[in-house]
């Protein structure tokens, strides 16, 4: 026991161990941050495409996205990134945050794209069809009736695919970038601590407080959007 | 336009796969008439209703507003004068009372957003729902919604107004509410189309009943032609059972 408390106070009162953690923990959250930015983006985009009304002009694009969520999502996270790294940006010298932030863009694109489609298609139909009878355009209904409505569906499930990405990336040590998984690791190997204990403890704690945050922040969110809900304030 | 006519339907049919909800109606609506709509349920009302603004697309036939055919490029700027109140009110739950009122006639530009809101309380002052201005509409009672609606259409002043079962969702309690706004905008010259299965309401307000049975007409008349001197053993048979 005392053996772990001179190992804690090994780890945070070396400066490398603690930079080291730092530098990992930035990593993990850069490469978490765009890959969810792009991840919304894109998955928008499959996501209204999907949903679409269905003509010549929009079959092309409709079968593209629908093979491409089969793809992303019948294939492991991490071959995914495999394939990024050794075929797709094969490239010497390219720099491997990108390599990595495509790589989880990608792959969370296809699973948004579902969190939305999703929050759409629950929104009521007669809310269209209110705004169609009273000759509103499909545009003003999809921006003031159902894409708000959609949001408050859309919102909880999103929070979870944050997190998700966010553990996901954890991967990435797998083709030796240094996130914080890699930190605790390299921490704690022979040529430094010797000790895996406190250093992956630590790294658990880094990720745990994260994640804990997001679910906080996403679960004031939805109560702000639950605002139209609410009963008579009785 | 004197004594113009409002609605023409020519051979209207609709098909959803090989099930024939509506076999070729010929109908015609004009101005002022109130015209209720009755069948058995199945039988191709509500369709034959959502047919006309165009919410279920006809699979053929023709369909004139004002002498203009309606088509899906002019369907729009039809359905401001053609309003439509729902079985389940509609009301957009997003936004309160007063932005449900004014979204479209503000949208459309039909009104300045003063004078719709001007004219949003002078109606909900007349149904006596002012103070819920600015509730949403899931803190109100499905009669409070459906009086709610019915404004709503009117907003805009339309030239005809569709009810789609305007009280199958209510309790009877407010259903008398919901019928008595209906019977004044009657009274006040509104052309009117209603499909029910309120039949005392339906002898009362309508100048004319369409009787739809597997998706054609069988039978239209008068009140009191329909409900007293049918003419089809169908409708006999139906009326029997109803009254």
């Amino acid at each position: 026991m005392s053996d772990f408390f001179s190992k804690v106070v090994e780890l945070f009162s070396t400066p490398e161990y603690i930079d080291s953690l730092l530098h990992g923990f930035l990593l993990t959250l850069q490469v978490s941050y765009f890959a969810i930015l792009i991840g919304i983006a894109l998955g928008t985009l499959i996501a209204l495409v999907d949903i679409a009304k269905p003509s010549k002009w929009m079959a092309l694009p409709k079968m593209i996205c629908r093979v491409y969520t089969t793809i992303v999502r019948g294939t492991p996270m991490a071959l995914q990134l495999f394939i990024m790294f050794f075929i797709i940006f094969a490239i010497r010298g390219f720099p491997s945050i990108i390599t990595a932030i495509v790589a989880f863009g990608l792959n969370s694109a296809a699973y948004t794209a579902e969190v939305i489609r999703g929050g759409i298609l629950s929104v009521d139909n007669g809310q269209t069809e209110a705004g169609m009878a009273l000759g509103l355009s499909r545009v003003t209904i999809f921006l003031r009736i159902v894409a708000p409505q959609a949001i408050k569906n859309i919102i909880p499930a999103m929070g979870n695919e944050i997190i998700t990405v966010i553990k996901e990336t954890a991967i990435v040590s797998m083709v030796g970038m240094y996130d914080l998984n890699m930190a605790a690791k390299d921490i704690g190997s022979g040529q430094n601590m010797a000790s895996y204990i406190v250093p992956m403890f630590t790294a658990a704690l880094f990720y745990l407080a994260t994640i804990y945050l997001i679910t906080f922040i996403v679960k004031r969110i939805e109560k702000g959007l639950r605002k139209s809900d609410l009963r008579a304030e009785d | 336009m004197e004594n113009g006519t409002d609605l023409v339907v020519k051979g209207l049919r609709k098909t959803y796969g090989k099930n024939k909800v509506l076999r070729g109606i010929d109908f015609e609506l004009k101005e002022g008439e109130r015209v209720v709509v009755l069948g058995p349920s199945g039988s191709g009302k509500s369709t034959f209703l959502r047919c006309l603004n165009r919410l279920e697309e006809p699979t053929a036939g023709e369909i004139y507003f004002d002498g203009t055919l309606v088509t899906d490029r002019n369907i729009r700027k039809i359905r401001r004068n053609m309003g439509m109140v729902f079985q389940h009110f509609n009301l957009i739950n997003n936004l309160t009372v007063m932005e449900n009122l004014t979204l479209a006639p503000v949208k459309l530009r039909v009104m300045k957003r003063d004078a719709a809101e001007k004219r949003a309380k002078e109606l909900l002052t007349h149904i006596g729902l002012l103070d819920k201005a600015s509730a949403f509409p899931a803190s109100l009672s499905g009669g409070q919604k459906q009086r709610i609606a019915i404004i709503r259409a009117m907003m805009l002043s339309p030239e005809v107004l569709l009810f789609d079962e305007p009280t199958s969702a209510l309790d009877p309690e407010a259903i008398g509410d919901v019928l008595s706004l209906i019977r004044e905008l009657a009274d006040n010259g509104m052309t009117i189309m209603i499909v029910t299965h309120e039949m005392s309401f339906a002898k009362e307000i309508a100048t004319r009943i369409v009787f739809v049975d597997k998706g054609q007409i069988i039978e239209e008349g008068t009140p009191k032609e329909f409900f007293e001197h049918p003419k089809t053993e169908r409708v006999k048979e139906f009326l029997e059972k109803v009254l």
